[in-house]
């Protein structure tokens, strides 16, 4: 049942704790192995961003140019991250509705540290960043202690953190950030690349080792794809629940912070109403990406790629001159169309035993 | 007349009742304009409309599932209600039915994906918040619509009775009418069983998939009156209308007793919980409390809650095992 300590490497990209398949006659023909590749999340994701690339090359003359690539890169580095923060609860088999509340609780704090406190930036970075981890840690300690599900616990909590954030900043704003951080935030590497983008990609190969190499990412996983199983063998889930909470809170702010560094400024408004704007970026990269919302599989390259076709399809669709407005509309029928999809890749997949 | 006792003590309202009372007699002690017939309209006008969202979200609760789209679906109805009044010149009445198919509509499409589908309702109604809440700000450009006829003006903002507002009669009318549904007819019964052990529902020949569509149905409709009635209210079809209800949708079901996983609801005492939830507000503001404060009291009152619910429970589950060793 538990292959959490086993060595042997995932088969697909994805990280899973299940039981392998049988081994079936035909395993060892190309065929099954090369329809399974091709119905994987990822194979579909970067097929999907290709083709809609070259559509919007074709469609669109400002889509290649290196302002717009720049701006896109940007943009995905924040949206990776808050996929991330929703990413690594989900694979508890929980939810946390409180990823925009937290990231712009840290954002604020880290502009408050940086502005009024006076502290060099990177301790400003760090300083909210440790707040980042309590406010997570405190929602999984309340889940823990209550044994009540994620989902009421953050929809509570968003409100609350929200509501003493903005009254403890009464809704202004941070302005007077040190320039070599809002500087971060601006510049562009050989004219494309923005320095955040690196961070998240960097980020993205930490949270990959962590899930596949780290024995707390094992027993994350583990936990969430079966909780009993998981403690009778050993495994503190209560710990392990805590600790993807807090890790969720860490990733939330790292998101927050980049927003701050982006725009120059802390502004409790840039999340919207308690933090909501934050929720269907947060779902749809690990929804996209492939990452069960029952618990115990996480894709950080699915959830990577999901984001990233997100952010590259409102790009898209703005520079269409969509429309912003309608630009939330397509978002909303991808994730439907995106669930749907995986429902009948899923089916198709057990049908023919490839799962 | 013990036993009498006990099933008042268990029953779903009865905490939130004597909360309620409580709270009435300690602010009005403090502060005695808080019953003066003004105030009581204000408060009557909050608990109104604040009760049909409630409701809406009650309802999916008691599937066990959860709306995410109730504030997208009661803005999509409260434009579409001032659009067609003002783009089309509907007369209200008919532009009120007419919004309210929307609502429906869309509550109807939310219980077909989600039956059809299997996908926790979690994640449809997600993607249906954004494909409404998009719909809503395409349609108009984030501009609201001015042109609101002087009786829906005057229906949201008079009395039929002093200081009864005309917009409590809808809500006296939905409450009874739920409370029939869930207790008397076999849908209600159906949502509540299915809502109970889904597995046991179709197995008692109940159909799960219609009771689900149903049950979102309803909710939709709820979401769209409540958008109606905040049209009225407002004088005016806000885009922003249902931005603001999701944590309200599930503070007074929660307060009223209703267990999550589903059930277990109480429409008596959900109304009892946005009775208890308009207090609450009203009080923060008659004793200068920053308004901002609001958000953290609704928070805190959903964990109170919760956790209370959670520890009826385990003492329930625990007097039965007692009664289960007796026997």
């Amino acid at each position: 049942m538990n292959n959490v300590s086993s060595t042997q490497p995932p088969t697909s990209d994805a990280m899973r704790l299940e039981d392998e398949s049988p081994p079936r006659t035909g395993s060892s023909r190309l065929g099954p192995q090369l329809t399974r590749l091709l119905l994987s999340n990822e194979f579909g994701l970067l097929a999907l961003i290709i083709l809609f690339s070259v559509i919007f090359a074709l469609a669109t003359p400002g889509f290649t140019s290196s302002f717009s690539l720049f701006a896109m890169g940007r943009t995905a580095a924040v949206n990776i991250i808050i996929g991330f923060s929703m990413m690594v609860v989900i694979v508890s088999g929980g939810l946390n509705l409180s990823v925009g509340s937290i990231g712009v609780c840290v954002a604020m704090a880290g502009g408050w540290l940086m502005q009024v406190a006076g502290v060099p930036w990177y301790l400003g970075v760090v300083g909210a960043l440790v707040l980042g981890a309590m406010i997570g840690a405190l929602n999984g300690i309340m889940i823990v202690k209550t044994g009540l599900h994620s989902f009421i616990i953050t929809l509570a909590t968003m409100s609350i953190f929200f509501g003493v954030m903005i009254f403890l900043t009464q809704a202004g704003s941070f302005r007077e950030l040190p320039p070599e951080y809002v500087q971060f935030g601006r510049m562009k590497i050989n004219g494309v690349v923005s320095p955040l983008l690196i961070v998240t990609l960097l980020i993205g190969v930490v949270l990959s080792v962590f899930f596949r190499l780290t024995t707390s990412g094992r027993r994350l996983l583990a936990a969430g794809a079966n909780p009993d199983a998981a403690e009778l063998s050993g495994i503190r889930v209560d710990r392990t629940i805590i600790l993807c909470h807090a890790l969720s809170g860490v990733l939330a702010g790292i998101a927050g912070l980049m927003l701050v560094s982006r725009t120059g400024a802390a502004i409790p408004s840039m999340a919207g109403q308690l933090g909501q704007d934050w929720l269907l970026p947060a779902f749809l990269g690990p929804v996209l990406g492939g990452t069960l919302l029952t618990g115990g599989r996480a894709s950080v390259l699915g959830t990577l790629l999901g984001a990233f076709l997100v952010t590259l399809l409102t790009t898209g669709l703005l520079l269409l001159q969509v429309g912003a407005f309608w630009v939330q509309t397509c978002l909303g029928l991808l994730l439907l169309a995106a669930v749907l999809i995986d429902l009948s890749r899923r089916t198709y997949l057990a049908r023919h035993n490839l799962i | 007349m013990k036993r009498q006792l006990n099933r008042y003590l268990q029953s779903d309202w009865f905490g939130p009742l004597l909360i309620t009372i409580a709270a009435i007699a300690l602010v009005s002690w403090f502060n005695p304009s808080f019953l003066s017939p003004f105030n009581i309209q204000i408060l009557l006008l909050a608990i109104a409309v604040n009760a049909i969202i409630a409701y809406s979200q009650m309802v999916i609760i008691a599937i066990g599932q959860m709306n995410l789209s109730v504030g997208a679906i009661g803005g999509l109805v409260a434009i579409s209600f001032s659009g067609f009044m003002e783009v089309w010149s509907i007369p209200w009445p008919v532009a009120a039915f007419m919004a309210l198919s929307v609502g429906l509509t869309a509550g109807y499409i939310n219980g077909l994906f989600v039956a059809m589908t299997g996908i926790s309702a979690f994640i449809i109604t997600l993607a249906t918040l954004s494909i409404y809440k998009g719909l809503n700000l395409g349609i108009t450009e984030a501009t609201p619509f001015y042109k609101i006829p002087e009786t829906v003006k005057a229906l949201g903002n008079s009395n039929f009775i002093e200081p009864l507002p005309w917009l409590v009669l809808p809500t006296i009318i939905v409450t009874f009418c739920l409370w029939y549904l869930l207790n008397r007819l076999p849908v209600g019964r159906f949502i509540l069983a299915v809502g109970g052990n889904e597995h046991a529902a179709e197995l008692s020949g109940i159909s799960v998939r219609k009771t689900i569509i149903t049950a979102h149905a309803i909710s939709g409709f709820l979401a769209g009156l409540a958008g109606i009635m905040l049209v009225a209210r407002l004088q005016i079809g806000q885009p922003t209308i249902g931005d603001d209800w999701l944590i309200l949708s599930f503070a007074a079901p929660v307060i009223g007793g209703a267990v999550l996983t589903g059930g277990h609801i109480s429409v008596a005492g959900t109304l009892l919980g946005v009775v208890i939830v308009a207090i609450i507000t009203q009080v923060l503001v008659l004793f200068n409390v920053d308004p901002f404060l609001v958000q953290v009291v609704l928070g805190l009152l959903i964990l109170w809650a919760v956790g209370l619910n959670k520890l009826r429970e385990v003492r329930a589950a625990r007097s039965m095992d007692e009664l289960g060793a007796g026997a």
